[in-house]
């Protein structure tokens, strides 16, 4: 079926083009993004069962953005009345130009930018799903969420509870200027698992999750996740700490996605070329990994939890090759960001949600595939580990310094699975170091949805990430 | 919108309900260098409901929620809360009650609330008077201010309303020289705009960019004590805030337990919650669920004294008077910055990601332009991380007596965590 567009959102276009249509009797440029996602989050424990209605990317409300004199502004609200259009607009120049005030007392200058150009361009995208959110059979499903901790809790002599957390939205966007007209409506979906054991006044947890553009259908195949997170979990509690020191490294896929997304996808959002906050800006056309390291990242790379057909700010998605066999091709862009650096923008302007800032941010960040076999790269090792499981990464573009927290590390001696477990694992690295270390990478691929990105320490948004086994070396703590 | 909603929740079958509305009205600035990028300006309504159904004679509760846009109409609300209640119906968690009115009214602290102009004219010049050099500069700044009126009420009563400013400042700052720039990251919740604290905390970001300029690989030192001094300690402070929420007793990750020791009596950190603390972005009258917050000793030289959580695992562990905490002071530390400071040790300052998590215990990060102090001269080194385990590093965490502040956490100035793991590159 196809997701179907909001109805609320239908009713106030016109009086939203009224809006843009009275502002830009003042300002050069309007933009509009107004958004309508619903959606669903069910937490269930075996201590606890909660059915909220949020998630990460659940709103509705209104952005406008604004140009004049070089300067872009913008008002966010999320109450409207359409017969009252008028009295939106004094709204939005009034507290526009009380801050303009404040601005000139304090002798403020602008970054001036060019005006964003404004082409003709009009869609209405309504993606296929399996079901929707606002069609959820919540009893069915907190029993089947519930089976899931139940087993997971069964299969561990050790696994004192399970959390399990499925959440599904429906996402609904439509942004006009002058020329565009753009609607889009889709649903994602995504549910983790994260199994606690404990021993000897030892806990430890492992998770595992699902993800997709699809709907609350997606839940059901968590329950296939179970052995893998339960044996996990009992692993981690006689888990060592692993000596601190360089060693080989094999990936697993959703470790690699972490690199991806740490190493070269917050390295080259250019909004941060445009404070010079990225190195990457030096090294466009250079080589930054081994051959073997091919990445791309755009919303049309995957169908995952953020394959959008437009970004926050009225951009087609895109498809972007970041680096090609080794060489670092380009980054990616927001619109004001592209019009500042003169060039275009990739489709990757992103908010938290309407009452936040578009930042370039990533969609689905992934490295190509390879030839070669996990087999074949635990007999290439003489002694490293097998990483599996992300927990967090940070990211340093000024300095390609590189930090991905990992939640267990099985070690390879000879060749071989010795059967000893390392866990946590700290992973640091210089980005050109780590890609150019890459000396075989799989024919496989996942992707992953489950989490958000930051950029800093806030403006939280869905990314997916992965790619196949990658074969490197890195430091380990 | 607000009476609408609570009529609709009262016709409703809803057996008990809470309704929260938050309006908040904010201004952003964003600068590059000392150039305007972009201001924002915000005022959104938005109003939460969580309405509950008991089921089985009162032996479970369950409870649904869901924000209602101001802009829905009247069917839709009902239609909205009428889905909530059958939600509601198929969550069966242990029967609990709702907070009732204690301890006569709640009323917003007396005197003006600062208007949005006046708390973004305090950043704006703060941020204007900071003193740059050659050789270390702003590289851009992001500026929010806040103010939220929040109005609570649930079906055994309560109807509390609160005003509060609050605030967000994202500094990045460059060092410089011949060899090469680089950049530190700081993000700072308040209530208000603190210009002073404010000025001090960009002085010190700039002595460690100009510092880790110099800084040499960081040498494989394998094990070393850790000295923490910037905001790191707020993870330690959360590791033991954490081990002593409710919802960890519940689930069983805490197995601590009140009056008996931690670490066989060889802790001696104090945990109180704390209703209000000076400027906190946290401060308000009551807890999400209209609990009143009152100043409770969490943790008494290392031994528990009182578990604190929400009202469902407050219930679950039969505690009273229990609340959502939003400030903490962490305390009992006996020694000076001298004796803190003795001896060989790194001194771990402004790591990009820094860690503790309060089920494993594991604690680590790296990414920042920590020292090495050793036999009397310090370096700064670069290039490596550290790790452990609080578990085990607690029994023998030094403290100072002397305590600061990060905006909702009052926590000791200096913390040494002996024989951590520390994965070095030279």
């Amino acid at each position: 079926m196809k997701a179907p567009f909001s109805p609320y959102l239908n009713e106030i276009r016109d009086p939203l083009k009224k809006l843009i249509d009275i502002l830009s009797g003042t300002y050069a440029y309007v933009s509009v993004l107004s958004t309508d996602s619903r959606g669903f989050a069910i937490r269930v424990s075996q201590h606890v069962r909660t059915v909220e209605g949020r998630t990460m990317t659940t709103e509705r409300g209104t952005v406008v953005r604004v140009y004049r004199d070089g300067l872009y502004s913008e008002y966010a609200f999320n109450e409207l009345d359409p017969e009252r259009i008028s009295e939106k607009a004094e709204e939005i120049r009034t507290a526009l130009d009380a801050q303009l005030k404040l601005l000139a007392q304090t002798g403020t200058a602008v970054y001036e930018t060019p005006p964003l150009p404004d082409e003709p361009l009009t869609l209405l995208s309504e993606m296929e799903t399996g079901s929707l959110p606002e069609d959820a059979d919540f009893d069915a499903l907190i029993a089947d969420l519930a089976g899931v901790s139940d087993a997971a809790c069964a299969a561990g002599p050790d696994v004192i509870e399970c959390q399990v957390a499925a959440q599904s939205t429906h996402i609904c966007k439509m942004f006009f200027t002058k020329q565009r007209d753009l609607r889009q409506s889709y649903v994602y979906s995504e549910a983790v698992l994260a199994a606690v054991a404990v021993k000897d006044g030892r806990s430890e947890m492992a998770h595992e999750g699902v993800s997709g553009r699809i709907g609350p259908e997606l839940f059901f195949e968590l329950s296939g996740k179970v052995a893998e997170t339960v044996q996990a979990a009992e692993e981690m509690l006689t888990a060592e700490r692993v000596e601190p020191g360089e060693y080989d490294i094999i990936t697993s896929p959703e470790v690699t996605g972490l690199i991806a997304h740490e190493a070269f996808g917050h390295g080259v959002e250019m909004d941060m070329f445009v404070k010079g906050r990225a190195l990457g800006a030096d090294y466009i056309g250079r080589r930054v990994g081994s051959d073997l390291v091919t990445m791309h990242e755009g919303a049309l790379c995957a169908e995952n939890v953020t394959s959008y057909a437009f970004d926050d700010e009225g951009t087609p998605a895109g498809d972007v090759t970041e680096i090609d066999r080794g060489i670092l091709k380009t980054g990616i862009c927001d619109a004001i960001s592209a019009a500042r650096l003169g060039v275009q923008p990739t489709g990757n302007g992103k908010r938290e949600n309407f009452e936040h800032k578009v930042y370039t941010r990533m969609t689905n960040t992934l490295f190509d595939s390879g030839t070669s076999s996990l087999e074949e790269m635990i007999a290439s090792v003489s002694h490293g580990f097998l990483l599996k499981g992300m927990q967090s990464g940070m990211e340093d573009p000024k300095h390609w310094g590189i930090q991905c927290m990992i939640e267990r590390g099985y070690e390879i001696r000879d060749g071989k699975l010795t059967g000893r477990v390392m866990a946590p694992i700290l992973m640091t690295g210089y980005v050109p170091d780590l890609l150019g270390s890459v000396s075989m990478v799989s024919a496989d691929r996942q992707v992953f949805g489950n989490g958000g990105c930051g950029k800093g320490h806030k403006e939280w948004v869905k990314v997916a990430d992965g790619g196949p086994v990658l074969k490197a070396k890195a430091r380990l703590g | 919108m607000l009476e609408r909603i609570k009529k609709l929740l009262i016709e409703s079958e809803a057996d008990a309900w809470e309704l929260t509305e938050t309006l908040t009205e904010g201004w952003e600035f964003y600068f590059i260098r000392h150039r305007l990028d972009q201001n924002r300006a915000k005022k959104v309504r938005h109003i939460r409901v969580r309405v509950y159904r008991t089921t089985d004679g009162r032996k479970t509760i369950g409870s649904a929620s869901e924000e209602i846009p101001p802009t829905a109409t009247d069917t839709e609300a009902e239609d909205m809360i009428r889905q909530l209640v059958k939600r509601a119906s198929y969550v069966k968690n242990p029967y609990y009650t709702l907070n009732a009115p204690s301890g006569g009214p709640l009323a917003p602290a007396e005197g003006k609330t600062p208007d949005l102009s006046s708390l973004a004219e305090d950043y704006l010049s703060a941020v204007r008077e900071i003193e740059e050099t050659e050789d270390a500069y702003l590289n851009s700044c992001e500026i929010f201010v806040r103010v939220n009126h929040v109005h609570f009420l649930n079906s055994e009563g309560i109807d509390i309303t609160d005003v509060r400013p609050d605030s967000t400042l994202e500094l990045v700052v460059n060092a410089k020289d011949a060899s090469g720039e680089i950049e530190l990251y700081r993000l700072r919740d308040a209530g208000v705009c603190d210009k002073e604290a404010l000025k001090a905390s960009v002085a010190e970001v700039m002595r460690f960019g100009r510092d880790r300029l110099r800084a040499q690989p960081m040498p494989k030192l394998k094990k070393a004590d850790v000295v923490f001094s910037t905001a790191e300690i707020r993870e330690i402070c959360g590791f033991f805030a954490g081990r002593m929420s409710a919802s960890y007793k519940v689930r069983g990750y805490s197995d601590w337990e009140i009056g008996q020791p931690l670490g066989e009596g060889d802790v001696h950190v104090s945990l109180e919650a704390l209703a209000e603390l000076p400027n906190s972005s946290h401060n308000a009258l009551c807890d999400a669920e209209g609990a009143r917050i009152h100043d409770t000793v969490m943790l008494r030289d290392g031994v528990p004294q009182a578990f604190l959580g929400n009202r469902q695992f407050s219930a679950g562990l039969g505690l009273k008077d229990s609340f959502i905490p939003g400030n903490y002071r962490m305390s009992g530390g006996a020694a000076d910055e001298e004796e803190i400071c003795a001896g060989d040790y790194l001194e771990a300052v402004d790591f990009s990601d820094f860690q503790a998590d309060p089920l494993s215990g594991s604690i680590g990060g790296g990414g920042g332009p920590p020292y090495w102090h050793h036999g009397g001269e310090v370096t700064p080194v670069t290039g490596g991380s550290i790790s452990g385990n609080m578990l085990t590093l607690m029994r023998s965490m030094k403290m100072t007596k002397e305590l600061t502040r990060y905006d909702n956490m009052e926590v000791p100035q200096r913390i040494r965590l002996s024989g951590m793991s520390v994965t070095g590159i030279a």
